[in-house]
Parts: C-alpha cells; structure tokens; sequence
C-alpha cells in the first residue's frame, strides 16, 4: 500500500480542481469538491489514507476555493460570488466521524464465545385490550452480551390491517407476556434498549438467562404459554433435527485486494440501487439520474486506487464494474478499461433480474422462516443468520454481527462501510437475492443488522445457498427453510 | 541545492510592502530579505509585552505573529496563488467582519445549543459529551484562528502572498523526507505545490494543457529533467524539479523568462541574476542573465524579469 501515493493523489486532484480542470459537473459552491471527496472517502475506506488527513486537504480546498470567490462576480457560473459569511462558516470537510458513542467496554471472554444460536419458529398469538396479533418468533440469540429473539410482530387493533414487521412499536405490548424458563425463573420481554425504535424485531431477554436452561415458556396475557426448545437440534429430547442451522458452511479464499474489495461493495451498491425494470422507459429515465451520478465517481475512485497501489492495473474487477455500468445503462462511470465477459453468477442473475420487462405475476405471502445459522468468520466478523422475513412484498434476513466492524463512517458514494462482507442468498428456484443493510441495532463488538433483500422473494424458497464474502474469504452454506404464515 | 551557493533563495526578490489600518491609522509593514517588519512600531515586542498584560495588540503586531506562525504551514501551499494571474483580492473590511465573528462566536461552527436537559442525566454520557464538547471548541478554535491568519495574510496583497509560499518552501526544502507535523511525509504536498505551479508555467510557455503536465519531485544532484512524450492526447510533459524551485526561481518570478523555462539560479540577485533555463523540453539548459523590472507603482507582486 502506497500511502504517500494516495496522499499526492488526493493533491493533484485538488490541484486540477483548483485550475478548473474538474468543471464538468455543474457545482457551484466548489467545482470538483464532490469527486474529491468520493476519491477521499474511497481512500479513506482502503485504509491508504487517514481520514483526518483527508480532511485537512479537502477543508484547505475548499477555504482555497471560496477565497477566491469572495469578490467574485456574481452568478458568473462556476466564478460565483461568495459571501464572507460563507467563508467563515464552512467547517472542516466531513470525512470521520470523531464522536462515534461506542457501546461500554465488554467482557473480552464473553466476546469469545460464539453463543447460542437456536432456530424457533413459533406463532405466539396474543390479545391485550383493543390489541391483538401474533409474536413470530424466528430464533434466539444468547452471546456474551445478552440474550435476544429475532422475532416479527403481526398486530391489529381496530384501525389497522395486521401486517408482519411494519408496527407502531408503541403498540407492541412487550410488558404483557410472561416468560419462564425450566427452573421457574421469570424473564421480561422489551425492546433492545438503544436499539432503533422503528424496527421491534430483537427483542431482548432480561435478565440473561443461564446458558444451560433447556427452554423457555412464553405466555401471552390470559393465554397458554408456548414452548420454545433451546436444547441443541438432534440432541436427546430435543429439536427433531429440522435442519434450519444448515450444512457446515465451506470456506474458500477469495484474496481480493483492499482496492477490489471495495469495487465489489461498489458494484454491489449500484446494482441495489437500480430500479426495477429499468428499460421500461419513462421509469428507467427517472431513476437514471442517482445511479449516473453515483457512477460518475467509478474512474476517479480506480485511479486513486491504483495511485494507492491497492489495486492492480491487471485487476478484472474495473472491467466488470464497467460491464455493470453498460448493462444498467449508466454512462459516464470514466472507467478506462473495457467491459468483461466473466461476471460473477450472482451479478448476471440480479442483471437479468433487472432486464425482465414484468414483474412476477406470483405475489409472495407474509411469513418468516426461522434460522440459526452461524457463519465461519470472515475479515474478522462472525456473523450468524437468524431469520428470514417476507412482508409486504419485501424480503429481510436478521443477523448477528460480531467483530470489530469499522467505526461509523460515510463510504464512497453512500456504500455501507459498517458491514464489510457481501451477503448473497440463491433461492431454490436459482435466483440470487443481495443482502443491503437497513436496520442497525449497533453495539460495541457486537450488532444485529436487517438486510433487505434485492430482488425480494416471489416464491417461499425450500432452501437458500448462503455465499458471504469477505475481502480475505467466503463462506458458503445450504439453509433448509420451513415458511409460516400468520394468521 | 540549498540556501548555500549564492544566496538566501530571497537573494533575487525586492522588498515589498502594504498598508494595515492600525489603530486610528495604517500603518506600512515590510517584508525584507526574509523579514517581516513592522516600521510603524518603534519596539514591537515591547507591545507584545503589554498585550500579555492585558492591553491591546495592534493590528500590526497581531499580523507579524500570525505570519512568524504560518511561515512553515504546508497548508499556506495549498491555499495560496498558483500563479500572477490568481489573483486571491481580501480586503481588510474582510478581515474586520471576521475577526468580529470570531470574537462574537457566529458563524465559526459553534454550535449554539440551548441548555440540555434530561430527564434522569447518565453520568457517564455527560462527561463524554463534555469532553467531546471541549475538544470540538478547541479545535473550532483553532480553526477559527487559522482562517483568520489566513484572511489576514491574504490581505496583505499578492507580494507578501507569494513570499510566504516561498519562506514555507524554505522552511521545508531541506528535509523533504522527514516527516510531518502528524508525522506523515511532506512530499505530497511539496509535489502538489509544484505541480500546481508550474503546470500553469508550462501552458504559457508550450501552450500545452495544464492537466498534461505531470511532475514529480526531484532527488539527487543537478537541476531535474524537463521532457515531452507522446502525442495528442496522450501528450505529456514530465517535469522534475527540486522543491526549492518554489522558492529560487517561482516566488522570484523567473519561471519564465524570454520564452525559457527557468529552472534553476545559478547567481541570485536583484535587479541582475544569472539563470540557467531551457528552450524547449529536453534541451540542454544555457546560462542567461536576467534584469529584474519591479512591477508598476503600487503594486508589490513577484517582479518581472528580462533576458
């Protein structure tokens, strides 16, 4: 890694912006204060440049920018004025975030320990009041930090259609059910405390229980309890074996460079964020925009990457990403090496998704499959899959993530620094689904994160092939999948 | 090449001078041989002496010290003209509204929060944010400060501008290997100085497109190497040039001088200097004796020198 390279990149893309020679995108305040910082974030993220570092040429940039704007002619394109208030009100460029509230310090020992992983999937019907539903619990989760169910809500009052996942969590009635282990002792259900108030799905468990107990009795108000098994599957007088934990998982290496690897996540971004159906016309122009803009940054960020030298001119990885671009219809990108012929299958399956005129007449219903799964680690991150969701025409998988995962920080063209790995799902009628962070229930070493799923489901798979990839390695598994459906 | 063989890298740059309102009136200050002087203060640092005791600092004194505190800042390199035609204009009503908003605490970054409040305060997230709340005003005021310094020296004019580029390329030149005020490596920002500078240079003197131009710093004995290669565009010219061109020959204003590329002085001086310059890219640089012309009245930018 040259980190003296990445540093005079940086420098000599300031320069050229600051001769004009990065005028071509129509930006006001600083012409080319956005590639800068795209290239910055991008270098940043690869470890080849410290981020505080980063910030300081960026901000001297920019104070060299606006200065000599302060009595320039107003509206005279890019020589626009700026106003002495503008001057002194620009803060430092926002590259890091200093004042991340990490969670407390944890008990190393704890963290060792993988924890407890067990699939569930039961329907816990429920009535309290005006209020009823169903508490679906996919798995539970005991670590060192605690223990929680990953669980969907169906509730209906009067007012609402009942719908998996999406609640008012001010309604979910967390208080209401009593649980009892196989000693008699009592537990409280609430909502994971700092967790993210929109998403109700891990509920945590309080106190921790024994990591011996054998089950737990859950107990909806005025109710029978029901049964949750937590003895290990096949075990004598346990779980029958249902197979939701999956096959062991095989690893391989992958051996990307930190350059690649970023690439992928980059790829990975853009093919999340086309549009369904994008050659459908008036549809495909509107959403264009976004991901035309996002690619715009695709040849700045490979030249600051191979000036890092974290990436290698012979790298097949550019030729892909541009392959990407063409197939998306995303012009622009400024990537200098043709398109390649071999893509990755999960790519081809999602492109071939998005060329599809129509979309699948077979609507999916809402349910959960239950899934305990743990993964080999990757990069340093365990991570275990705890759920599959479908509501709403939207598909979700629940995991734990344990590990040291990168301080919060804004990745290059909004790409998720916070989760490091690829997480892709076949289905068992061959399509291949993405996983894209959009919950987060962040703590110190260790987070449960929700992945949406691109494409969602259409049909209630029998299985999926997990591939999770890593800079360093990947990790495959089969995961058989029993669907239930709330009432 | 260092300060050694001829001269001081300033041997060849005439005095320059501005006016600062200072207290009721302006007051003259004086760059000099590497010297910033204040000749409308008899004894400055005796001012300075009463401004730790609670007087107040003239305007002058307080732009003598931020210059002595800029005078090694690579970031000056960053901010500062890349040319005589980037004219960076600061007035001193500038300076005035952002020394008062630096005083009054708008518009610096601060943020103005009302009293917090909580309903059962957590200890513990209170000192953390107290803690972080005093590290940011530190370093917003520590931002502040340095764009004030920089709005200040800014407004000196494009004489004192391009003489603090050089006296920080000085500060440096020697020692491009050594590490950094954060214990990085100096060289980035010394070759993008340079490119920077003489990337405009070069499209005056070949008519060639700035973005062409690729420069690296040179290491080792002799002037560098000036280079054309390819066609169309995959033209380049590849300069190579030692930091202390910045100072010896940029900040001088001999970069170019009677069509030739300057790329090093042989014999510095004011108003008559020895240079050696090249023709064209790959020539063998020749010997030439350059008249220094100071600029017209009233104007105190780098001088303009004839072969």
């Amino acid at each position: 890694m040259d980190r003296e390279g990445a540093e005079t990149h940086l420098r000599l893309l300031a320069e050229a912006a600051m001769r004009g020679s990065l005028t071509h995108t129509p930006e006001p305040w600083a012409p080319g204060a956005s590639r800068m910082l795209v290239v910055g974030h991008a270098l940043t993220a690869v470890g080849a440049l410290d981020p505080v570092t980063a910030e300081e040429i960026l901000t001297d940039f920019n104070l060299a920018v606006s200065v000599r704007k302060l009595h320039g002619e107003p509206d005279q394109g890019l020589g626009r004025a700026v106003t002495l208030a503008r001057w002194l009100t620009q803060g430092r460029a926002v590259l890091h975030t200093e004042s991340f509230e990490a969670g407390p310090p944890e008990d190393d020992a704890g963290q060792a320990r993988p924890g407890r992983f067990v699939p569930v999937g039961l329907t816990v019907p429920f009535r309290a009041g005006a209020i009823s539903g169903e508490l679906c619990l996919m798995s539970f989760a005991q670590t060192g930090t605690g223990a929680r169910f990953i669980a969907a809500w169906g509730v209906r009052t009067p007012a609402l259609e009942p719908r998996l996942g999406r609640q008012h969590p001010g309604l979910i009635p967390f208080d209401l059910f009593t649980v009892t282990d196989d000693r008699g002792a009592t537990y409280q259900l609430d909502h994971t405390p700092g967790g993210d108030l929109e998403w109700p799905d891990e509920i945590t468990l309080r106190p921790a229980p024994p990591e011996d107990i054998r089950w737990l009795d859950i107990a909806p108000p005025y109710r029978q309890p029901a049964r949750v098994d937590l003895r290990p599957s096949g075990s004598p007088g346990g779980p029958g074996g249902s197979g939701e934990a999956g096959d062991q998982a095989q690893v391989s290496e992958t051996g990307l460079s930190p350059g690649e690897h970023l690439l992928v996540m980059l790829a990975e971004r853009l093919l999340t964020g086309a549009p369904e159906f994008p050659r459908g016309g008036l549809l495909a122009a509107r959403h264009a925009g976004p991901r035309r803009a996002m690619a715009a940054g695709f040849g700045d960020i490979i030249a600051a990457l191979e000036a890092a030298d974290v990436l290698s001119p012979l790298s097949p990885v550019p030729a892909r990403l541009a392959t990407l671009c063409a197939s998306l219809d995303v012009d622009g990108h400024g990537i200098g090496v043709p398109p390649a012929h071999d893509m990755p299958e999960p790519w081809l399956s999602l492109l071939a998704h998005y060329q599809r005129r129509k979309p699948d007449p077979v609507q999916m219903r809402d349910g959960y499959a239950a899934l305990a799964a743990p993964l080999p680690e990757l990069d340093g991150l365990r991570l275990t899959l705890l759920g599959l969701e479908h509501t709403e025409g939207s598909s979700f998988v629940h995991a734990l993530v344990q590990g040291q995962t990168p301080d919060p920080q804004p990745g290059p063209l909004d790409v998720d620094l916070n989760f490091p790995l690829s997480l892709w799902l076949r289905d068992s009628g061959g399509r291949w689904h993405l996983g894209c962070p959009d919950r987060w229930n962040r703590g110190g070493r260790e987070s449960t994160v929700r992945l949406r799923l691109v494409p969602s489901l259409t049909r209630p798979a029998d299985w999926v092939e997990v591939l999770a990839g890593g800079r360093s390695a990947e990790a495959r598994a089969r995961l058989p999948l029993r669907w239930r459906y709330p009432s | 090449m260092t300060d050694a063989p001829n001269g001081p890298w300033f041997t060849a740059l005439p005095p320059c001078e501005a006016l600062v309102p200072c207290g009721q009136g302006r007051h003259t200050v004086r760059w000099e041989a590497g010297e910033f002087r204040l000749p409308g203060h008899a004894d400055p640092e005796a001012e300075l002496v009463l401004a730790a005791l609670g007087g107040e600092k003239a305007r002058c004194v307080e732009i003598a010290e931020a210059w002595g505190r800029h005078v090694a800042d690579l970031t000056v390199l960053g901010i500062g003209p890349r040319s005589p035609a980037d004219e960076i204009v600061v007035s001193w009503d500038d300076v005035e509204v952002a020394a008062q908003a630096a005083t009054s605490g708008t518009g610096w970054g601060l943020p103005r929060h009302g009293p917090m409040r909580l309903a059962s305060a957590p200890t513990a997230a209170i000192a953390r944010a107290a803690i972080w709340r005093r590290q940011y005003q530190q370093e917003a005021g520590q931002a502040s400060r340095r764009r004030l310094d920089m709005l200040s020296l800014l407004a000196l004019g494009s004489g004192f501008q391009i003489r603090l580029i050089g006296q920080v390329i000085a500060a440096h030149a020697d020692r491009p290997d050594e590490p950094g005020e954060h214990g990085h490596s100096i060289r980035p920002a010394l070759q993008a100085a340079l490119a920077g500078r003489i990337a405009p240079v070069a499209e005056r003197w070949l008519g060639i497109d700035p973005d062409q131009v690729a420069v690296s710093l040179h290491r080792g004995p002799g002037w560098g190497s000036v280079e054309l290669t390819g066609r169309g565009q995959r033209r380049r010219l590849l300069v190579s040039l030692p930091a202390w061109w910045l100072a010896r020959v940029w900040a001088c204003g001999l970069a170019l001088a009677g069509r030739h590329l300057v790329v090093a002085v042989e014999r510095a001086g004011w108003p008559d200097a020895r240079v050696l310059a090249v023709r064209a890219p790959g020539a063998e640089p020749v010997s030439l004796s350059a008249h220094g012309v100071d600029g017209p009245p009233g104007t105190s930018g780098a001088p303009h020198w004839e072969i």
